[in-house]
């Protein structure tokens, strides 16, 4: 078997029918998380490699429909653990698709979901570099990728109250407005930016040993791609520019200029530099919200008491506020009944939830396109004719999350 | 209250896919389980060349009991540009699976993406796939009995009512015994009895 | 342990070998779900776990002696963590991290494994959804703490 590249066909012949079976995880150093990847191999070569998943089937969408819509947010931010405001951010505005509520939320509430969405962009990209990095031997790159990351989950502490899962999206708007601070700690990070993106470009870009190992590994033409239904950065370093920010805009992306970076080898170095570019995008954005932000003061949260609660201020003042905050909480909202499937862009590809619901308080299904489960599903005609080393490399160039893969 | 406590405010539309408003720019069909193959390939070679998910949700009180839902995308096939992508037309392909017979013939042979898809609806629904290549669980254990998305399967598996109590929730706990401080609802009584005629 | 009046220290050879084994604990790579990413926080330069003796994360359970149950535990996952937990040489400890691998945290269904101390014994539990790396740093205080004072460790492997 030759290391360079084999189209994706899942038909590689075995030599001499020498193969030996092997369960490479599901508790692996390299699998990024619970995978467990059945490997035929003959010495190094697969011949065959068959994911299995479910490590981690935590029955979120069923959970979902024992819960309010606006609880039943916090399991579903659960999924994708790296980036988990963007799976907030896709649950409420697909709510709010189907109570009609998309033109109400103020505009400033849509900057700072903006501004979220796109620093936990950056802070996922952060991880999968390190961690990319850790599974090449480069062990360095994770001190300087984390060490960004802990600026941007400062920043998602002060705002949304916890480090990660802060569930401060939600249905209506944001939870609160942006503390005392947060501008200026905003602005550090702006201006730190560009000398890490520098550093963590120096490590890696360049490097002879990264390029080697890989270059040419797991090409993914555009057809193949679309066959296997891969989106995100791992499309866009294929050479088909597909981003859900740029052909379906919500809240506000069409106003914001950036660029879509994509390559058009389909390699893991393709895959990689997509990503690096991604980063620096995602800043770009951030510093265009920065400047609105300044400009735009208002309510962060929707008017409408049925649907959000009041504030907290009213409710020693007023009836009505006192009443709609005990239904809130103890009954939740209604929302008319219909299904609706709405798709944002993760760093990971095309997030979506196709939300069911009966007209009832509770959502009826909540069923998640996973992009991270397709992107992986892609390594069974990726695999086979690469030694298993350039499979750890496959693996995290598709950086799946398995939150999200088994749900 | 927590809210899995609560009794749920039903909404009562028994077949929501049907009462929706206009709010997706998709174009939707639903068509019926003899047809969907064909309709599936056709629709692939008018240009719908991504098969973007395929998923699956349950009516109980709905004639056809289950509902298959395809989400196709029409992607372009070779290196494309963010004009050239533009805004990719959306099908979503509807179609109702009786509970008697819940069997859809597979589409892994025009897309290998439904592959894990139709695993995964084979394994929290029931429904079966003719032709699928290895058609077997893939969420839960291979031994699960059961398929747990279904709206009559309880929330908390077959095994259990609730999560126990602590012992230490001083309260109607028949089941956990003696809290360890000793403070018993009988415990304090007697204490305040006691300090009552003292 | 006394200073003798010269070079010599006096003390317990089992002292001496819990103060070795508390001071080098090195964990067992077990990251399942978010609780994972607070824990690899935990190893980067801001809150480094690597100043308290947790210098390496192990993959291979025979070399490694805590196990920190990072994230909930799914049905097909719960014989895994066994198997590694018998795996795992003594003397061993688990610490519990996150409400998910406590109780099943937020996730009371079919699919979690309500607290992994249904599956193997626990000494450390952490709260959080996810903790803090601060709380889990706590964690491995507190368990160096109960491997100087007593209980497993020091010279017999098992207490």
């Amino acid at each position: 078997m030759s290391l360079s590249a084999t189209p994706l066909t899942p038909e590689v012949v075995s030599k001499d029918g020498n193969a030996m079976v092997l369960s490479m995880g599901p508790q692996h150093p390299s699998t990024h998380g619970v995978l467990q990847i059945m490997l035929e191999i003959e010495g190094e070569n697969i011949v065959k490699a068959e994911p299995e998943i479910g490590y981690l089937h935590t029955g979120i969408e069923k959970n979902c429909e024992a819960q309010f819509w606006s609880t039943a947010q916090t399991n579903v931010e659960r999924m994708d653990y790296l980036a988990p405001s963007n799976n907030a951010f896709c649950y409420a505005l697909a709510v709010e698709k189907l109570l009609g509520i998309t033109s109400d939320i103020p505009e400033r509430a849509q900057l700072i979901r903006v501004l979220n969405a796109e620093l936990t962009r950056i802070a996922s990209h952060c991880v999968w570099l390190g961690t990319g990095g850790i599974d090449l031997g480069a062990l360095s790159v994770f001190f300087y990728t984390f060490d960004l990351r802990e600026n941007i989950l400062d920043l998602q502490e002060s705002s949304g109250g916890a480090r990660m899962h802060p569930n401060y999206i939600r249905v209506g708007g944001v939870n609160g407005d942006l503390p005392d601070g947060y501008a200026e700690r905003l602005d550090a990070l702006i201006e730190k930016f560009p000398g890490r993106m520098r550093d963590l470009r120096a490590l890696l870009q360049a490097n002879p040993i990264l390029q080697d190992r890989m270059i040419d590994v797991g090409i993914m033409t555009p057809e193949d791609a679309v066959q296997w239904n891969v989106t995100g950065p791992s499309l866009r370093a294929s050479g088909v520019a597909y981003d859900v920010r740029k052909a379906y805009p919500y809240s506000g992306y069409e106003t914001y200029d950036f660029d879509v970076p994509t390559r058009e080898e389909g390699d893991s170095y393709a895959r990689f530099l997509v990503r690096l570019d991604e980063m620096e995008e995602s800043m770009r954005i951030v510093e265009q919200v920065r400047d609105r932000l300044r400009k735009t003061p208002g309510p962060v949260m929707i008017d409408d008491t049925k649907v959000a609660p009041p504030p907290k201020e009213t409710i020693a003042l007023s009836m009505e506020a006192l009443i709609h905050h005990f239904k809130y909480m103890t009954e939740g909202f209604r929302v008319p009944p219909g299904d609706v499937y709405q798709a944002t862009e993760s760093p990971r590809g095309e997030l979506a939830y196709y939300i069911v619901s009966d007209g009832g308080n509770r959502p009826y299904r909540v069923r998640t396109r996973p992009p991270s489960m397709y992107n992986l599903q892609s390594l069974k005609g990726m695999a086979p004719g690469n030694l298993i080393a350039d499979l750890v490399v496959m693996i995290g160039s598709l950086d799946p999350v398995f939150g999200e893969v088994d749900r | 209250m927590p809210s899995t406590q609560s009794p749920p405010l039903l909404g009562g539309a028994i077949d929501p896919t049907a009462v929706r408003p206009p709010i997706d720019d998709a174009i939707i069909e639903r068509v019926e389980p003899s047809r969907v193959h064909d309709r599936l390939a056709q629709l692939k070679a008018e240009g719908y060349t991504m098969l973007l998910d395929a998923g699956a949700a349950d009516y109980p009180q709905r004639a056809p009991r289950f509902d298959v839902v395809y989400h196709l995308l029409k992607m372009p096939l070779r290196k494309s540009s963010v004009t050239e992508v533009g805004r990719p037309q959306r099908y979503r392909l509807l179609c109702g699976v009786p509970e008697e017979r819940a069997i859809l013939p597979t589409a892994t042979d025009l897309w290998k993406s439904a592959d894990w898809a139709e695993r995964e609806i084979f394994d929290l629904f029931g429904i079966t796939f003719e032709g699928h290549p290895d058609l077997r669980r893939i969420q839960m254990p291979n031994d699960w009995e059961g398929y747990p998305l279904r709206k009559d399967y309880p929330l908390r598996g077959p095994a259990r009512e609730r999560s126990p109590r602590p012992a230490f929730a001083l309260k109607t706990n028949v089941n956990a015994g003696t809290p360890p401080s000793g403070r018993t609802l009988e415990a304090l009584q007697a204490q305040i009895a006691k300090a009552r005629n003292a | 342990m006394e200073v003798g009046p010269g070079q010599f220290f006096l003390a317990k050879l089992d002292d001496v070998a819990r103060w070795a084994q508390s001071s080098s604990v090195w964990p067992l790579t077990m990251g399942l779900a978010c609780c994972a990413i607070e824990m690899m926080s935990v190893t980067s330069a801001e809150y480094d776990i690597a100043r308290l003796g947790s210098e390496v994360f192990r993959p291979s359970p025979r070399q490694a002696d805590l196990m920190i149950v990072s994230g909930r535990v799914a049905q097909k996952m719960g014989p895994v963590v066994k198997r590694l937990y018998d795996q795992m040489a003594d003397p061993k400890w688990v610490i519990s991290m996150g409400a998910c691998a406590s109780s099943g945290g937020v996730f009371d269904n079919y699919a979690v494994v309500q607290g992994v101390d249904t599956i193997i014994p626990v000494d450390v539990y952490v709260p959080g959804c996810p903790p803090t790396p601060d709380g889990l740093l706590y964690a491995v205080n507190l368990i160096q703490q109960q491997i100087r004072e007593g209980g497993r460790g020091g010279l017999l492997a098992r207490a």
